[in-house]
């Protein structure tokens, strides 16, 4: 069942690419996917390309992928793990939800992040005290870790 | 959350006292043919009263959800599936539901998941938005918005679900965007058997976890629930499992009325912590206080014998038991803790010391008899097992009784096994109650001497009848079973001050020997009607000693005091029955303040103190007892109506003094 959704899901993505991210198996194991994402132009992320690595459950999709950011973000929700505290990663997922969707989710959540429940306290702090601060160390942080 | 439904909370609790709490529960096990009348008609205070609670088995838990539900489907007309999700998320609240239900319909339709039918689809073909593979729309399923997913997705959807514990109760489509119910039918039509019965039993287990009026039972195998019908929810409220489990509604200890379950919390805690220390008094033995053999003691009563010397003492203080009857007036008095008094000059040091003695010493003293008590309680519970299973049929026999005729003895059991449970938490109160505080005034040191007397003398009431029942129900009883009564049979209390029962049972049993088998059948019929008058006799002495620890002391002892004080007052200044108008005007005070019989021994109390300092005599006591329109027999305690008996309505004992 697993690796059946993960093929189709994989079919559908080199069929139809979404605009702003890419992904596919890292090697040959099917359940282990990389996948890239731009940086949003209307985010201080805008220019940067981030990697993140996709572990499918063995059974999956009735739990979610383990999705996490290879390459360092300065973002509220996002820690020096990589890992993301997203809804639908975790209690929101949904057997109808999709790898495409969940990447559109990320790039959504990298324009928007939700300060209100942060995985980084400090960077949600900053995030809503001084917002020029928290844009300037955010662009400093993608120039350095996510350009070239 | 889980199907554990508590069981773990209990045993924590129990292994954290020390104690096998689980002895008791599980030697129950054995009760599996109780039929649920007579688990709560062995309480032994559902006889009188109304019933407070009913006991369900699963089965009985699952016809009542399915009776809630339907109440829902008949009262807002929607289907039994989202019935019965609304009733869960109101927490099995129908007023609740139907309230808000009719102030705004959408609003509770939104929040509980209810969604209006949608037209099915007219394809023949879907695709399935799991798997996105084609099915034949035969073959899918899809919950009342029909989003159609295939029957495996469904079941791997539903599994998950169901592994991940009750919240499957509240599974909803698994497009994100819909907040759909999945019903009950889908998840019927999908799952595997063992995941559908997981999620029969999370229903069932809804129902009871989510209702303040039901709780589980805590017995470790039990299945059963307790619904209760007290409209206080929140304070101590005993309950009794068809399982013969005994336990607190509200803490889910064991049963442990008249104590308040804060103060059964700090006890259990207290033996926790105390247990290291007193892990020395867990050995079971004692040397005889006479020949310092030791002792085991292997049957529940106090009343010891020792089989080599032949000495007759009492295990809980080993003082000799002839001076525990009440002709030698020292009452049943071991309960009491005498504070040894030290005097004169002792250094700071060693008083420390001594305060830290002491304060050990009290404790233990309690301790000591709150699990004597306890391992009391077992061992009678065992012989209920006992009875049922061996006793009753050669008893049958002997007698030429039928087994159904002999559940008097069953019920003598029970009410050992309740009165030990009830006596052993007096013991803790004691303990919390009287504890001296260092800034006490002499006044309130006095009244709580006072309190104390009081306590005391009703907890040594209460510990005196249930001896008495106990000894008779096991060791009277026992001649029975060994064939004919014998007369001069071992253990009984040869001149004690017991005057009682036994004695009687006895004589009578030695006139019958000589005159055959119809003089021990007449053994044999006064034996069951002294157990079954002593029973009912130690059962409402112990509802009333419940009723009035519950009330707290000084308004038991105020009540008691009043209606006395003035009776007396009366009767002494106006002669004996000299006035009639103001006796009776005292009787009715009297009757007003406590009319029943186990009211009787506490009253003498504040009465008995006076005489012992050359106050009233026999003559005076006369006077109460017409003053107060009633005379208590000496013998079991019941309040007599009849002013002009002889012999008492209950035992049939001579009433003493009666000739005067």
């Amino acid at each position: 069942m697993a690796s059946k959704r993960i093929s189709k899901e994989l079919q559908d993505l080199q069929k139809d690419p979404p605009t702003s991210c890419s992904a596919g198996p890292a090697g040959d194991d099917l359940f282990h996917w990389q996948a890239t994402i731009m940086g949003p132009g209307d985010s201080p992320y805008s220019g940067g390309v981030f990697f993140v690595t996709i572990h499918f459950p063995p059974d999956y999709p009735f739990k979610p992928p383990k999705v996490q950011f290879q390459t360092k973000v300065y973002h509220p929700n996002i820690n020096s793990q990589g890992s993301i505290c997203l809804d639908i990663l975790k209690e929101q997922w949904s057997p109808a939800l999709t790898i495409s969707k969940v990447l559109l989710s990320i790039c959504s959540l990298l324009t928007d992040p939700n300060p209100d429940d942060p995985l980084v306290p400090e960077i949600a702090h900053i995030y809503k005290t001084d917002r020029s601060r928290y844009e300037e160390t955010a662009r400093e942080w993608t120039r350095k870790y996510a350009m070239g | 959350m889980s199907d554990d439904h508590g069981d773990s909370e209990y045993m924590e609790e129990g292994s954290e006292a020390g104690y096998d709490s689980e002895g008791g529960y599980s030697s129950g096990d054995g009760f599996g043919g109780y039929s649920g009348d007579e688990a709560e008609a062995s309480s032994p205070m559902a006889k009188s009263n109304k019933k407070t609670f009913v006991v369900l088995d699963r089965e009985e838990l699952r016809d009542r959800l399915k009776g809630a539900v339907a109440q829902v489907v008949d009262l807002l007309c929607i289907s039994d599936a989202e019935a019965t999700r609304a009733l869960r998320f109101y927490k099995w609240d129908l007023g609740k539901l139907q309230e808000e239900w009719f102030t705004d319909p959408d609003a509770v339709r939104t929040k509980v998941g209810l969604v209006d039918e949608q037209p099915g689809t007219r394809r023949a073909e879907e695709t399935c938005k799991i798997c996105f593979e084609s099915y034949a729309v035969a073959d899918m399923a899809a919950a009342r918005c029909k989003h159609y997913y295939c029957k495996d997705c469904w079941r791997g959807y539903v599994h998950n679900a169901v592994q991940s514990g009750p919240s499957c109760l509240d599974l909803r489509c698994p497009d994100p965007e819909c907040k759909a119910a999945v019903p009950r039918s889908v998840i019927m039509a999908t799952a595997d058997e063992q995941h559908k019965q997981r999620y029969e039993e999370f229903a069932v287990n809804s129902f009871v976890d989510d209702q303040r009026q039901i709780a589980w039972c805590p017995a470790p195998d039990c299945q059963n629930a307790a619904l209760s019908l007290s409209d206080r929810l929140g304070v101590a409220q005993d309950i009794f499992c068809r399982c013969g489990a005994a336990f607190c509604f509200n803490c889910k200890e064991e049963a442990h009325r008249p104590v308040d379950c804060e103060t059964v919390r700090q006890w259990m805690i207290k033996n926790s912590a105390e247990s290291e220390n007193l892990n020395w008094i867990l050995a079971n033995t004692k040397p005889c206080p006479k020949c310092t053999r030791p002792i085991e003691k292997n049957q529940g009563c106090m009343h010891m014998t020792c089989s080599q010397c032949k000495h007759e003492f009492c295990w809980l203080c080993t003082g000799p038991w002839a001076e525990h009857g009440e002709r030698t007036g020292g009452f049943y008095n071991c309960n009491r803790f005498k504070k040894a008094v030290e005097k004169g000059e002792v250094d700071e040091q060693e008083q420390k010391r001594q305060h830290a003695r002491q304060s050990l010493e009290r404790y233990m003293h309690y301790w000591q008899r709150w699990a004597e008590n306890d391992s009391s309680r077992k061992k009678a519970l065992q012989q209920v097992d006992k009875f049922r299973n061996e006793q009753a049929e050669i008893l049958g026999e002997r007698t030429a009784t039928p087994t159904s005729q002999l559940k008097f003895v069953t019920d003598a059991w029970m009410q050992v096994v309740h009165c030990r449970r009830i006596l052993k938490w007096t013991y803790s109160i004691a303990y919390y109650t009287f504890e001296e505080s260092a800034g006490a005034s002499k006044e309130q040191r006095d009244r709580m001497a006072q309190h104390q007397e009081f306590f005391e003398f009703n907890q040594g009431q209460a510990e005196h009848y249930l001896e008495k029942l106990h000894h008779k129900v096991e060791k009277d009883l026992s001649k029975f079973l060994k064939g004919k009564p014998a007369p001069d049979a071992d253990g009984e209390p040869s001149g004690s001050g017991e005057g009682g029962a036994a004695e009687e049972a006895s004589s009578s049993g030695a006139g019958g020997s000589g005159a055959g088998g119809s003089g021990d059948q007449a053994a044999w019929n006064t034996f069951r009607e002294q157990l079954i008058g002593l029973t009912d006799v130690t059962r409402l002495h112990f509802e009333k000693l419940v009723n009035e620890f519950e009330k707290g002391l000084d308004a038991a002892l105020k009540e008691y005091d009043a209606p006395m004080e003035d009776a007396v007052s009366v009767a002494a200044k106006a002669g004996v029955a000299a006035d009639a108008e103001a006796t009776a005007a005292a009787a009715a005070a009297a009757a007003k303040g406590k009319a029943a019989a186990a009211a009787a021994p506490s009253r003498r109390v504040t009465r008995s103190s006076k005489r012992r300092q050359g106050g009233p005599g026999d003559d005076e006591a006369t006077a109460m007892e017409e003053a107060a329109g009633f005379w208590q027999c000496r013998h079991c305690t019941f309040a007599n109506q009849d002013m002009d008996a002889t012999d008492c309505d209950v035992c049939g004992q001579p009433r003493r003094g009666a000739a005067r």
